[in-house]
């Protein structure tokens, strides 16, 4: 029974079901949308995912949503490399690492990111039509999240905390790794693909605060992933320049 | 292998691990703390990362084997994995994606809420005489709750905000409860934690259960659990649905 996986990018939620699935090595139907051009609130991609929200994948007659819950399914529902340890605790740890990326750190890197990159080119589209496409989306609080992004209109203060926790995970992440090779503990796990997603473009989207100099084992994790060669085939699978940015770990690259 | 859990009265996250614990038959040596005195912060591993940078607020912790751990779901889920007996959860990989979604949910759009409202209505009152002191507290977004319940800051837009969480979560848990006793079918995790948040709501947001004749069973099912009542007896206040501590923040992307 082959997977179907509907992702955008190698980034941030769908990067995330991507490495994990290539790192099983499971033969799976990729089916790219395009989350600018909001492809996500579509009737065709709707009447797979009510919800709106990408990635999501099918398994024979099952739909799965949310990308970290996702990851632990494929973990499990699939041969290959078991990438959550055995451990209990470890276990334990590679979940609250993944939940601390998801709902503490990435949405402060997605914030900065939105304001700075990725807004500015959205708001240049006709703003009736952003307006609809912004209504079609199913889920009440990804309307607000939409209409937070699109605008751009974060405020002062939201920004500032947004700077503020992504330097603060940046020293938490770098004591964390400078203790152990990976988040759980001694083996590269599920939490290290969340985490790889969310940080990869560090060296260049936070120069100031990551670099050789001031963090160097979260450079030297970054690129220890990058070098996996399930890490090289899902960034291949990359279109746009922002993804391409993972070439920054290239060794030498700098 | 030696367990010591702190945890404070049993109502939210310290309810979950504490019900967990008993469902399970696990062996735990039980020390309280007041969490709504920030006694968390007074333990002599306050500030591992794990402990300092949990995202949940106010919760217990269990150290196992001298490893601190914090997030009351995942550490129920620990118990459900290092004591396989007794399960918890649905099973297979597609099981286990369904409790995680459910509680992912929950801990991250209604847990936020009823702490907002937990506090409001009854932390808020008490530190009207004197204010906490924060200053032990690791996690700068942490203290900001904190220090808002004191000042007995709470937005009308928050409030709003917080009643309807609640309602979508009521009517969330009436569809699941169609035609079954227990949210994802034989009595899980599920179950538990989502009591442990729910169970003051429907003093303070009463509306939202006005017409939900099976949330109002199901949560007079689960508070009739043994474990739960085991968890409840151990309250050194008289109410202990009425206890609350600084909990999980309010998605900022809405």
């Amino acid at each position: 029974m082959k997977p179907t996986l509907y992702h955008w990018e190698p980034n941030a939620n769908s990067g995330k079901p991507m490495l994990t699935m290539v790192e099983k090595g499971v033969d799976f139907d990729s089916h790219y949308l395009d989350l600018l051009n909001f492809d996500q609130h579509k009737p065709e991609y709707l009447a797979i995912n009510p919800q709106g929200t990408i990635p999501a994948m099918t398994h024979g007659d099952k739909v799965l949503t949310e990308s970290s819950a996702m990851m632990e399914y494929i973990d499990e529902a699939f041969d290959g490399p078991a990438l959550m340890p055995a451990d209990p605790v470890e276990r334990w740890r590679a979940r609250w690492w993944m939940k601390f990326i998801d709902q503490w750190l990435a949405p402060s890197f997605s914030m900065i990111g939105w304001s700075v990159f990725i807004g500015p080119s959205v708001r240049q589209r006709d703003s009736k039509e952003l307006d609809a496409a912004i209504e079609r989306i199913p889920l009440p609080e990804r309307r607000v999240a939409w209409r937070k992004a699109i605008s751009g209109n974060f405020g002062a203060e939201e920004m500032a905390e947004s700077q503020r926790r992504v330097a603060e995970g940046i020293r938490i992440l770098e004591e964390t790794l400078a203790s152990r090779p990976w988040l759980a503990g001694e083996t590269y796990s599920l939490a290290d693909i969340n985490a790889f997603n969310t940080t990869y473009a560090l060296p260049l989207s936070q120069p100031a605060l990551s670099n050789d100099e001031k963090t160097p084992h979260i450079m030297e994790w970054l690129r220890t992933i990058y070098e996996r060669p399930a890490a090289r085939k899902t960034w291949a699978m990359g279109r746009t320049d922002m993804v391409k940015r993972v070439k920054l770990l290239e060794r030498g690259a700098n | 292998m030696a367990l010591t859990l702190y945890h404070g009265e049993p109502n939210g996250p310290s309810l979950t691990v504490l019900a967990t614990l008993f469902e399970k038959g696990a062996e735990a040596e039980l020390r309280r703390i007041d969490l709504a005195a920030g006694a968390r912060h007074d333990l002599p591993f306050a500030h591992d990362t794990e402990v300092a940078m949990n995202i949940e607020g106010e919760g217990p912790v269990l150290v196992a084997d001298g490893v601190p751990m914090t997030d009351a779901f995942f550490v129920a889920l620990y118990l459900e994995e290092a004591f396989p007996a007794n399960p918890l959860r649905p099973a297979g990989a597609f099981g286990h994606w369904r409790l995680l979604t459910w509680c992912r949910w929950i801990n991250e759009r209604m847990s936020p809420a009823a702490a907002y409202l937990g506090t409001r209505a009854y932390l808020a009152p008490k530190f009207a005489a004197a204010a906490p002191d924060v200053s032990k507290i690791a996690s700068a977004d942490l203290a900001g709750r904190w220090k808002a319940v004191a000042a007995n800051d709470f937005t009308e837009d928050k409030i709003a905000d917080s009643h309807a969480k609640i309602a979508q979560a009521v009517s969330k848990i009436e569809d699941a409860l169609d035609g079954r006793q227990w949210l994802l079918g034989d009595f899980s995790i599920a179950d538990i934690d989502t009591y442990a948040w729910l169970a003051s709501m429907e003093l303070l947001s009463p509306a939202a259960f006005q017409d939900a004749p099976r949330t109002r069973a199901w949560l007079a099912r689960v508070k009739a659990r043994p474990s739960v009542q085991r968890a409840l007896a151990l309250a050194t206040s008289g109410e202990p649905a009425q206890s609350w501590a600084p909990g999980p923040e309010i998605n900022r992307w809405g």
